[in-house]
């Protein structure tokens, strides 16, 4: 049995909000089609006839069923299954009872975009408290059908447990009273219990993805597998070249290609509609055109960056104001978001409705979108958010719905639009490349500054995780290292005077972990590096590498240290820290974007590499035990492998890279 | 257009198809078999991996008329309810982030064991070097390969 605590009316005031949001409607996942092999129901559990639904997070069933409604988009960092946990912990109940169902577009979940890692952060105490106002509710039933009062009564796994001890109620008989009365409410002055965290039973529990077994057996629907009735399948032509438009066209070869219905032009470019992915994949390799290249034709990312030093402070300016002054500069390219679930999206534009189906990070954009192109009013227009195949920044970006939305309205069909990887790759926004001036004296280095120029050049930029964190990181951590070199200190001793508190500790406890100072084999290297990213989550990460003749570097060992307060799911934590250092790694090690004549040069993984499994180094993670308030984790683990591994070729072979990524040509013959 | 006879997941399909059009896209447009994903389109990246006779295979480079007269098995025929050994290891490693390219990892994971029950660290970075995860999931993919070995990696 679970201790419980009285929440304070301040934070009463939230649950009120949710408790007048309204009823949620239970939309699943359109295309949600039933495994491909069906397997009989283990129980034979007739379908629920009432509820308890005091909230739009959640209901609870006659059977004693939970549906949870997740308002947050999945891309992989395990938002589904933490919101899902943190109700299903206050409501007390097993998390065998719990199924999700995803929110679509609604204001009544706030701003449901997802970034910034505040996904937990920002609904921690929200979501208990509408866990345990359903919880409360129960008891309240239960209280009264016993006839005692409910604050003498608990719950347990589900059940609703007499002051005796003895007697229990199930939860699933005790919806239908429980729905009739009234939604506590702080206005009021009700009280509701949460638990206090010696009573947690699921927080904190290493529980896997509630989606895990759609995923693994192919039956998870994506925006890609999305079918609607009727559907067309469309690809859609862009200049190549950032900012250009057709000029003229000639569609008769591609019309000729069996399969292709009709060739459109929308606001990106030219559509070309079929009856399936691979006759509008052909069809458009069958147009002809001619483009308006515009104003960017003749961009290149080196030009890009010498505009960009030329108004910025150089390495060696620093020494001619101050005697003790250091300085340099780091730079890091243009880089691509790389999903592996290309954008896609499914709409249906009809006279009096728009309905889309997007893998979004952004559903609320995505339907103001929606409604601007259709000029329907915004109840015609729903947003269904479905699973995501890797987000990272990209799908915060309206642009794929536009185009799905542009096409279904033109030709009156649900029409899914489906980019090539090449489209992915050359019309990305990208992580921008940036310049970042890093000066400090040597005489007082808290005073250290990095001075970040991006490029604003008209090449597409945005949100790429751990956004402007990682060249904040990069040079920042690869910079005191120099400094540590340069007046003959131990980078990671150096960085201890420098930190204090949480930080500090997550450092020592990096450094401890991978050892920091015992021996390595000859020709190795280890490099350290501290981030906090967006000031939140203290993480340290320590990375062990070798280089070899040609200039290859291998990384073989990362351990990684984080405090992000109290832990939801440390499985999770684990796995945001180990994709954010393989995110990490491909940027530091493998992969940029260069543009020239206006355009992507890079197109696929051949040109833009990404991390393999043979290339994944072992990582450990180690998580600072807290109760503090959750912060982030789905960007936290990127900013400090980038320096870690650079301090660490260092390390390995005296010399200093300031570029992204390596390249082999830097370190040969070291 | 051709007619063609495709055994998948032991069906046969009799459909009327361009011969060179990618397996892949007959999977998922036509059969409704969407458990194999695109990513890349010319090979690089096996989130699209299926079976061929046992051998794992890039379905995106795969032409479908390659595929008649042979076995085509896909994820969604792997097992018949998500219990091959290598999706039970999947699920005891937690492997899966965003989950997409994991339907390709599991069937080349499970073309290898097949063939080398008992996979070497150099194995399987032979084997899986090709699937590629930007979710960075590899430390717990070698695990539970090594784990569906010990519990039973044949098919």
């Amino acid at each position: 049995m679970s201790t419980h605590s009285n929440v304070t009316r301040r934070e009463f005031l939230k649950v009120s909000a949710l408790a007048g949001a309204g009823l949620v409607i239970g939309i699943t996942l359109p295309g949600c089609k039933p495994s491909p092999t069906p397997t009989p129901e283990p129980t034979s559990t007739p379908e629920p006839e009432d509820w308890l639904e005091p909230n739009i997070y959640l209901k609870v069933d006659n059977n004693g069923g939970v549906t949870i409604t997740a308002f947050r988009s999945e891309m992989g960092q395990g938002i589904r299954t933490a919101i899902a946990m943190i109700l299903a912990e206050e409501l007390d109940v097993d998390w065998s009872v719990v199924r999700i169902e995803q929110a679509p577009a609604d204001p009544a979940y706030g701003d449901q975009m997802t970034g910034g890692s505040v996904s937990i952060s920002g609904h921690y105490l929200l979501l208990r408290l509408a866990g345990g106002v359903a919880r409360h509710m129960l008891i309240t039933a239960a209280a009264q059908a016993w006839g005692v009062e409910p604050e003498s009564c608990s719950t347990e796994s589900g059940w609703a447990i007499h002051p005796d001890g003895e007697q229990r109620l199930p939860y699933g008989e005790l919806v239908e009273a429980a729905a009739t009365l009234p939604v506590p409410d702080p206005l009021r002055g009700d009280a509701v219990p949460i638990k206090d965290a010696e009573g947690f039973r699921i927080l904190g529990t290493r529980i896997g993805h509630w989606d895990t077994p759609q995923m693994l057996d192919g039956s998870a629907v994506y925006g890609i597998d999305v079918k609607v009735p009727g559907m067309l399948y469309a690809t859609v032509a862009r200049c190549p070249v950032f900012g250009g438009e057709v000029a003229s066209f000639d569609a008769a070869q591609a019309k000729a290609v069996p399969g292709v219905r009709d060739v459109i032009e929308i606001d990106a470019g030219l559509a070309v509609v079929a009856d399936n992915t691979w006759a509008a994949i052909q069809g458009r390799q069958a147009l002809e055109i001619t483009w308006d290249e515009g104003a960017l034709a003749s961009l290149s990312s080196v030009d890009i960056r010498e505009a960009l030093v030329e108004g910025a402070p150089k390495p060696g300016e620093a020494a001619a104001d101050d005697a003790s002054g250091w300085d340099a500069a780091y730079d890091v390219p243009f880089l691509a978001h790389a999903t592996m679930e290309p954008m896609n999206c499914v709409a249906d534009v009809r006279a009096t409705s728009c309905e889309v189906w997007a893998p979004t990070q952004n559903p609320q954009a995505a339907k103001q979108r929606a409604v601007a192109i259709t000029k329907l009013p915004r109840d015609a227009v729903q947003v269904h958010v479905t699973l995501i195949g890797g987000g990272f920044g990209r799908r915060l970006q309206t642009d794929y719905v536009e185009q799905a939305v542009q096409i279904s309205q033109a030709v009156a069909v649900p029409v899914q639009v489906i980019w090539t990887r090449d489209d992915d790759m050359q019309h990305d926004f990208y992580h921008p490349l940036s310049y970042n001036y890093t000066s400090a004296s040597l005489d007082d280095l808290r005073r250290l500054r990095v001075r970040s120029y991006p490029a604003r050049s008209g090449v597409p930029t945005g949100a790429w995780r751990s956004v402007e964190n990682m060249p904040e990181a990069f040079a920042h951590e690869c910079f005191l290292d120099e400094v540590a070199a340069e007046l003959g200190r131990d980078p990671y001793e150096m960085r201890l005077e420098l930190l204090s508190g949480r930080e500090k500790a997550v450092l020592e406890l990096a450094a401890t972990k991978a050892g920091w100072g015992t021996p390595l084999p000859e020709g190795w290297g280890r490099g350290i590096a501290f981030h906090s990213t967006f000031g939140v989550t203290p993480v340290a990460q320590v990375a062990e590498v070798s280089v070899d003749e040609g200039g290859s570097v291998r990384v073989h060992r990362v351990v990684c240290a984080v405090d992000c307060g109290t832990v939801v799911n440390p499985d999770t934590v684990e796995a945001q820290m180990e994709g954010g250092i393989a995110f990490g790694l491909t940027a530091v090690l493998k992969a940029k974007i260069t543009v020239e004549n206006g355009r992507a040069q890079q197109s696929n993984f051949h040109d833009y590499p990404i991390l393999r499994i043979d290339e994944m180094p072992t990582v450990e993670v180690y998580i600072v035990p807290s109760d503090r308030q959750p912060t982030g984790i789905g960007e936290m683990g990127v900013p400090p492998i980038i320096p870690a591994v650079l301090n660490a070729v260092f390390a390995a072979t005296g010399k200093r890279i300031r570029q992204l990524p390596i390249r082999p040509e830097d370190l040969q013959g070291t | 257009m051709s007619s063609i006879t495709l055994t998948v997941n032991d069906q046969e399909h009799t459909i009327d198809v361009d011969p060179d059009t990618p397996l892949l896209w007959v999977l998922r447009d036509t059969l409704d078999l969407t458990g194999t994903k695109y990513s890349c389109g010319i090979g690089l990246c096996g989130t699209c991996t299926v079976h061929l006779d046992g051998e794992a295979v890039q379905s995106c480079v795969t032409p479908v008329s390659n595929a008649a007269s042979r076995k085509v098995t896909t994820i969604e025929g792997l097992s018949p309810d998500g219990s091959h050994p290598v999706q039970r290891a999947w699920a005891a490693e937690n492997v899966v982030q965003c989950g997409y390219c994991q339907t390709g990892q599991i069937m080349a994971a499970a073309a290898l064991l097949a063939k080398e029950p008992n996979p070497t660290d150099a194995d399987i970075d032979a084997a899986m070097a090709g699937n590629l995860c930007r979710c960075g999931t590899y430390q717990r993919i070698r695990r539970a390969i090594h784990r569906a070995a010990e519990e039973g990696g044949k098919e």
